[in-house]
């Protein structure tokens, strides 16, 4: 609920900031979190950047180049001067400044032609291929959910912001812990005692009954650790995204021991009038994650953090009649950060070679995968996509 | 027939096929036994006294946005009024129903055909929409789907509105096949781009939510979809693919997997039951599946579901609280009428289940306890428990609720507090 929920969280968030944790509360767990066991300076984190809606990598990514490109895409196509060159006939959309900074810091890395095998043009289909990193078989579990299975049950290991699950961070055993905005806010006094007596998983619970009372445990030692840094937050940041990424920087600056943050950002099923407002989202999110890389800049985790951008198609290249563009197929994914070796990553897809009107796939997403569970994570990425033996050497040791 | 399966089925009965019991109706249901529980859970039609006292919204066409500054300002206020007055509306259905199964009907339906007023953005074109959702709630999919297919929201959301000859857009066509009518798989993309040229024409006016056809915008060439070649109008499409096998298929696991279980298949004969389109058919079968008196088919109860349930058992009427607490709460939660977050509809079962939404869920319980009535739960503090699992309609409080439970008898409110955010209550079990 994008307005209403808004609207409503400023109003009120002054009153919920006055729930104070009392010793009462303490839970055995809490003790293993971000004061007692601090994430280890040099420890890996990673940041996923989720966009809603397929995201037009033909106008982030721009083959301003290319005399098809303009030709294609009446009304639609970006100008000379609105682009960024970078190389290869290939520009930035001008709303991306901060990537260009990062680029030129050699600290950007663009996977081009980015997708799998025959790519589904339905949202829901698509993104939740992307999410398990499953294009052939339908499965539930996302690829950081199954990260986290061969993880120790920790609810600070993965956070998502936000109230709702995304399949990306449910496995099949284990599931991130969900953070809000606003902070948490915590029963007190002798309601407190008795509602953490409602987080004692009973044998009688069904596995969902059993997910509910684990859910109110988790609430518990995540209020405890992230209670005290969340307090100080006041929500200013310009838009969604950068909202979502202050606290994270926040968090991470103070030392909580999360592994994998995921963060989203929605609205970009552009298929009207697209020109302006596509420039406007990629900005915004050129933006956020530059300013949150240049936050961890000032901290000891300025090495420490990778963060990785994608959404679950690009668009049509031929555009529609309502100035906008149909869903596609391939586009670019970006990995940003100190350990990054910037640069392109396989080749942009042909404009004169296109498959039934498309895109073709030139990287798969699974080489991203493999580098960031690999090199970012530490883990084996055969164990979490089975079968899938190669990689993109993207980040330096 | 032991107590505890009649008590199992009948507590998964009135809060999936209704909206949680009304203080004294679990135990009344239950003492009548369960042959007359399950009809009177799928009684609908016929006057209900408790809709009698649910107040119509002011819900206008506001027209186009005037240009100067301060009309602006009031008109986007009335903008944002009517959608707050319309979700009430349709809450307070929910809570005041004496037989909610066709409010149920519609809010699957709601979740189904999912649009969004974020970009609607006018309360009216959503209240036709809800409207001709309830009109068929329970009545036969080829007609409710035909009505879709030319409802101004639906049109506008999926930007049929400009989906015309020269360039087909082909956002609703491929939803309408995919999400609404067929399911992935069972149509091809060249079936998407034929039926998009077929809805081509359908004109919205956005503020109204009328819909007119431009003939000169529609594409009146004759096309295949899937494997009949015509020349079709959106009614001709909707027809032709309702008809299918795999649609009644697709809508019987649709409500198989909203009412009984996300994990468990549906029962293959349960299709026949669909043969004919009658959605009421449908529901009957499903509801009285034996599945039902099994254990094992938990669903997590959706933030408005779980809202609406203890507004009934506390005889709250969410249009007589704030409606900006009411929609804080709903909206913390992550669900709010008529903003689902995608045309895909709500989330489902573990994503309601998290370490946020179980905070916001205590907020609101005190919230509400403290706008409602717990004078069902008595004073007696050694039978406060049991009548607290009667009054809500829970099968049976785990060890770990009732010793909860146990330790708040002293304050009825507390005691209700806790018992909304129980497992077995946030969860049907």
């Amino acid at each position: 609920m994008g307005d209403v929920s808004r609207r409503r969280f400023l109003q009120y968030s002054g009153a919920s900031a006055l729930a104070a944790m009392t010793t009462n509360l303490t839970m055995q767990d809490v003790a293993r979190a971000a004061s007692a066991s601090p994430l280890p300076l040099g420890t890996p984190i990673l940041v996923v950047v989720t966009l809603y809606g397929g995201n037009d990598g033909l106008n982030t990514v721009v083959p301003y180049a290319d005399p098809i490109y303009s030709s294609s895409r009446p009304g639609i196509s970006l100008s000379d001067a609105q682009v960024i060159p970078l190389a290869r006939g290939l520009a930035l959309n001008s709303s991306m400044t901060g990537f260009k900074s990062l680029w030129d810091q050699n600290r950007l890395a663009i996977v081009l032609g980015a997708s799998y095998p025959q790519p589904n043009h339905s949202h829901f289909t698509s993104m939740a291929i992307w999410q398990t990193a499953s294009p052939n078989k339908q499965i539930s579990s996302g690829w950081i959910g199954r990260w986290l299975d061969g993880q120790p049950r920790d609810p600070m290991r993965a956070i998502g912001m936000g109230s709702v699950l995304t399949p990306l961070l449910a496995g099949e055993h284990r599931v991130a812990s969900m953070l809000p905005l606003g902070g948490l806010v915590v029963p007190t006094g002798t309601l407190a005692t008795q509602t953490q007596q409602l987080a004692m998983v009973s044998p009688t619970d069904s596995v969902l009954a059993a997910d509910a009372s684990a859910s109110i445990g988790d609430f518990y030692q995540v209020a405890a650790t992230v209670q005290p840094v969340l307090k100080s937050q006041a929500p200013n940041a310009p838009n969604a995204l950068a909202q979502q990424l202050d606290v994270v920087a926040n968090l991470i600056a103070a030392n909580v021991p999360t592994r994998v943050w995921s963060v989203t950002l929605g609205g970009f099923d552009t298929h009207a009038d697209e020109l302006r407002a596509q420039s406007q989202l990629v900005g915004s999110v050129s933006d956020a994650v530059t300013n949150f890389l240049t936050k961890m800049d000032a901290t000891a985790r300025a090495r420490d953090v990778v963060v990785l951008v994608y959404s679950e198609f690009g668009r049509r290249v031929q555009a529609n009649a309502s100035l906008g563009t149909d869903h596609g197929t391939s586009g670019p994914v970006f990995i940003a950060g100190h350990r990054v070796a910037g640069g392109f990553y396989g080749e942009q897809p042909s404009l004169s070679q296109l498959v039934s009107g498309d895109l073709a796939v030139t990287s798969d997403f699974r080489d991203v995968y493999a580098s960031m569970l690999q090199d970012v994570l530490g883990t084996d990425a055969t164990q979490i996509m089975p079968g899938w033996t190669t990689k993109l050497n993207l980040i330096t040791p | 027939m032991t107590v505890a399966s009649d008590r199992l089925e009948l507590a998964r009965l009135v809060h999936r096929f209704g909206f949680g019991p009304k203080p004294g109706q679990f135990k009344h249901l239950l003492d009548g036994g369960i042959v007359r529980a399950r009809a009177s859970v799928l009684t609908h039609g016929g006057t209900d006294r408790g809709l009698a006292r649910v107040v119509e919204p002011q819900i206008t066409d506001l027209g186009q946005a005037p240009s100067d500054d301060a009309a602006s300002r009031i008109y986007w206020q009335n903008v944002w009024d009517q959608y707050m007055s319309l979700a009430m509306w349709w809450l307070d259905r929910m809570v005041l129903a004496d037989h909610p199964l066709v409010e149920r009907m519609t809010w699957f339906w709601h979740g189904h055909w999912a649009t969004s007023i974020d970009k609607v953005e006018f309360a009216l074109p959503m209240k036709i929409q809800n409207e001709t959702l309830r009109t068929y709630a329970l009545g036969n999919f080829s007609d409710l789907s035909r009505a879709m297919v030319l409802d101004g929201a639906l049109i506008y959301w999926l930007d049929g509105e400009v989906n015309v000859a020269d360039a087909p857009n082909e956002n609703l066509g491929r939803e309408f096949m995919e999400l609404f009518t067929l399911g992935v798989g069972n149509y091809s993309e060249n079936d998407v781009k034929a039926a998009a040229r077929g809805l081509t024409g359908y004109q919205v006016d956005q503020t109204s939510g009328r819909v007119t056809f431009d003939a000169t915008q529609h594409d009146p060439a004759p096309f295949s979809l899937l494997g009949v070649h015509d020349a079709f109008s959106a009614t001709d499409i909707s027809d032709l693919v309702t008809s299918r096998e795999e649609s009644a298929a697709f809508i019987a696991r649709r409500m198989w997997f909203r009412f009984v279980s996300t994990s468990v298949p549906m029962p293959r004969t349960l299709v026949k039951s669909f043969a004919r389109r009658n959605i009421a058919s449908l529901v009957y079968a499903v509801a009285r599946d034996p599945a039902l008196r099994r254990p094992g088919l938990s669903q997590a109860k959706s933030p408005v579901e779980w809202f609406v349930s203890a507004c009934r058992a506390l005889r709250v009427t969410p249009s007589k609280l704030d409606s900006g607490s009411v929609s804080w709460y709903l909206g913390q939660m992550g669900q709010f009428p008529f903003s689902p977050p995608s045309v895909g509809g709500w989330p489902f079962d573990e994503a309601w289940l998290t370490a946020s939404s179980t905070q916001y869920r205590f907020q609101t319980a005190a919230y509400l306890v403290q706008h409602g009535s717990v004078t069902p739960l008595g004073s007696s503090k050694s039978t406060m428990v049991q009548t607290a699992a009667d009054w809500l309609g829970v099968a049976k409080w785990s060890p770990r609720t009732e010793q909860s439970l146990r330790q708040a008898v002293s304050d009825p409110s507390a005691l209700a507090t806790l018992a909304l955010c129980a497992p077995e209550y946030v969860v049907s079990v």
